[in-house]
């Protein structure tokens, strides 16, 4: 019956539309109002072509370079300097024999992945608290004077890599535990018998086999790499800092809905849009070619 | 590490309002015990309301993630669906390109949505990676059974009512947890679509209160001084407990999540 099986089901496209109908409000016409980058939007008539003026004013602007620049910096940090500790916590985890211990570990340290930015922001706002805040608190007992570390511009990057890694440590480690499980056991028994010591059977067993995963997961990071975290910059961000953590979706925000700049802020996300879309190219071919999995 | 900040924000908020002054940053036990501040919390008519709404856009939204998602991730599984490669491609795009949050905006605003709450309950009906996870665990029911009802003249909807998704149960579950604790803990969407505070959720509530540190917000709202203690409370102690309150649903589904997750339904799967 293959002619039977490839007759078209007209009817199957009935249980499309809610779904074709969201992806056309939210997505798809959104993605056409791109074209707003290259006029002046009006809300009342037509909206006049003006070009690249929008894309030249943002080159142009010294504020537009400074968030580009922090973008990265964040990025890199919550990226590269971030993507060895999930390895190392799944390493380390992976040694506690205590199943119920392993068992807790676990279930406390996935949790802070479940909870919303503007909880977690109110958490560590707290815990860095100058004057009531557990740090301070510990620091007091060094005899150290308190820190406002949420204020501070040569703190508050660091506040932003410790808060990812409070929140993402476990969750993430979490791929790698599975990778770790699926290690045959007999690589090591093999490894006992020729006599190697647990350095040796880490860095010739462990770690080679670890290596597809790791790889995976960074290039698929770096799809990502010019998003660095809108609502955790949204949420820990103030006055006093907004300088050095000022990041391209945070501008896009302030410029946009706030300044009602609506063409300028568009070509700002569509330049983003488009780096973004060379990176997460790269990053599906890249890590189809290296692992043969992709993004999709 | 993860617990020590949120047991100490827990005591901060159990603590007898005369005694907040001893709760250190590093204490994990409350001093004395009240549940004033959450008596005060529960009387702001504003904060009861966020409540509510929050738990409306989690449970409508959820609902209809869950019905949308399924029904177009079974009509993309079928052999039979009509241009199903040009809905392939469609999916790719939605997932890669994300659309400038101005022109979402003003669509939104177009269509007739501000200040509406299913301007945010619209947001994310369908999350393409989950709408992917779904298609998979789909593909793997075996097509005989699916065959066997269509020859007896059963309609796609009934196929998937009676088969695809009761075969589906754990996909489901663990689909419906993750959608759940994201429309409880959104507020960006609530924040730039909604004018009306007493439409807020919860999230927008506690965004002000705590991380902006708009105090007048709640605290402006007369109710709160129809409590003698009142006068004695701690800013920091309520904001406190407003937070455990934020966690609280979260809390409560996560020994599901963990379970359903263990099962390994989303293996190799969910980014976000």
């Amino acid at each position: 019956m293959p002619a039977l099986a490839r007759k078209r089901d007209w009817t199957l496209l009935i249980l499309l539309v809610p779904a074709l109908a969201y992806f056309l409000v939210y997505h798809i016409i959104p993605i056409g109002g791109m074209t707003m980058a290259f006029q002046d939007y009006r809300i009342i008539g037509k909206s006049p072509f003006v070009g690249l003026k929008h894309f030249k004013m943002l080159f142009a602007s010294p504020a537009f370079l400074q968030v580009l620049v922090n973008t990265l910096i964040i990025s890199f940090m919550k990226i590269v300097l971030f993507f060895p500790l999930p390895i190392i916590f799944a390493l380390m985890l992976n040694e506690v024999r205590n199943s119920l211990l392993r068992k807790f570990i676990q279930s406390t340290t996935y949790l802070p992945h479940f909870l919303s930015w503007v909880v977690i922001a109110g958490i560590w706002i707290a815990f860095l608290s100058p004057s009531s805040g557990g740090i301070n608190q510990l620091r007091g007992i060094f005899g150290l004077p308190p820190r406002d570390y949420m204020t501070d511009k040569s703190a508050i990057r660091w506040v932003l890599f410790a808060s990812e890694t409070w929140r993402s440590l476990g969750w993430d480690s979490i791929i790698y535990m599975a990778a770790l499980a699926s290690i045959s056991p007999s690589l090591y028994e093999s490894a006992d018998l020729d006599g190697a010591g647990a350095f040796q059977k880490m860095r010739f067993i462990t770690l080679p086999e670890l290596l597809p995963t790791m790889v995976t997961v960074f290039i698929l990071n770096m799809g990502f790499f010019l998003n660095a975290g809108f609502d955790q910059v949204f949420n820990m961000m103030n006055d006093s800092v907004i300088s050095v953590v000022d990041i391209l979706d945070t501008y896009v925000y302030r410029i946009g809905l706030l300044n009602m700049q609506y063409s300028f802020s568009t070509a700002a996300s569509l330049f983003k849009g488009v780096i973004g879309l060379v990176l997460i190219l790269a990053a599906h071919q890249g890590s189809r070619k290296i692992t043969g999995k992709g993004l999709w | 590490m993860v617990l020590v900040p949120m047991l100490n924000l827990l005591a901060l908020s159990l603590s007898d309002p005369a005694r907040v002054s001893e709760v250190r940053g590093l204490t994990v036990f409350p001093k004395g015990f009240s549940l004033v501040n959450y008596r005060v919390l529960l009387a702001n008519p504003l904060f009861m309301r966020s409540i509510l709404n929050s738990v409306y856009i989690t449970v409508v939204g959820t609902a209809l993630n869950l019905l949308v998602t399924s029904m177009a991730a079974f009509a993309l599984t079928r052999p039979k669906l009509p241009f199903k490669r040009f809905f392939m491609v469609l999916i790719v795009v939605v997932m890669i390109l994300e659309p400038p949050l101005v022109a979402e905006y003003l669509v939104v605003k177009k269509i007739g949505l501000m200040n509406s709450l299913w301007a945010v309950i619209l947001y994310k009906t369908v999350n393409v990676y989950y709408l992917i996870i779904l298609m998979r665990y789909f593909e793997e029911i075996p097509p005989s059974l699916i065959e066997a009802a269509q020859v007896d003249g059963a309609s796609n909807m009934t196929v998937l009512k009676n088969i695809v998704l009761p075969l589906s149960k754990p996909a489901l579950a663990t689909l419906g947890l993750f959608y759940g604790v994201f429309h409880w803990n959104e507020y960006f969407r609530a924040s730039i679509y909604l004018t009306d505070p007493m439409k807020y959720p919860l999230q927008l509530i506690l965004r002000q209160f705590v991380v902006l540190d708009d105090t007048a917000s709640l605290i402006g709202s007369g109710a709160l001084f129809s409590y003698d203690e009142a006068a004695q409370l701690s800013y920091d102690a309520l904001q406190a407990s407003t937070i455990v309150v934020a966690i609280l649903p979260v809390l409560i589904v996560y020994p599901l999540i963990l379970k359903y997750y263990a099962r390994g339904v989303m293996e190799g799967g969910v980014k976000e």
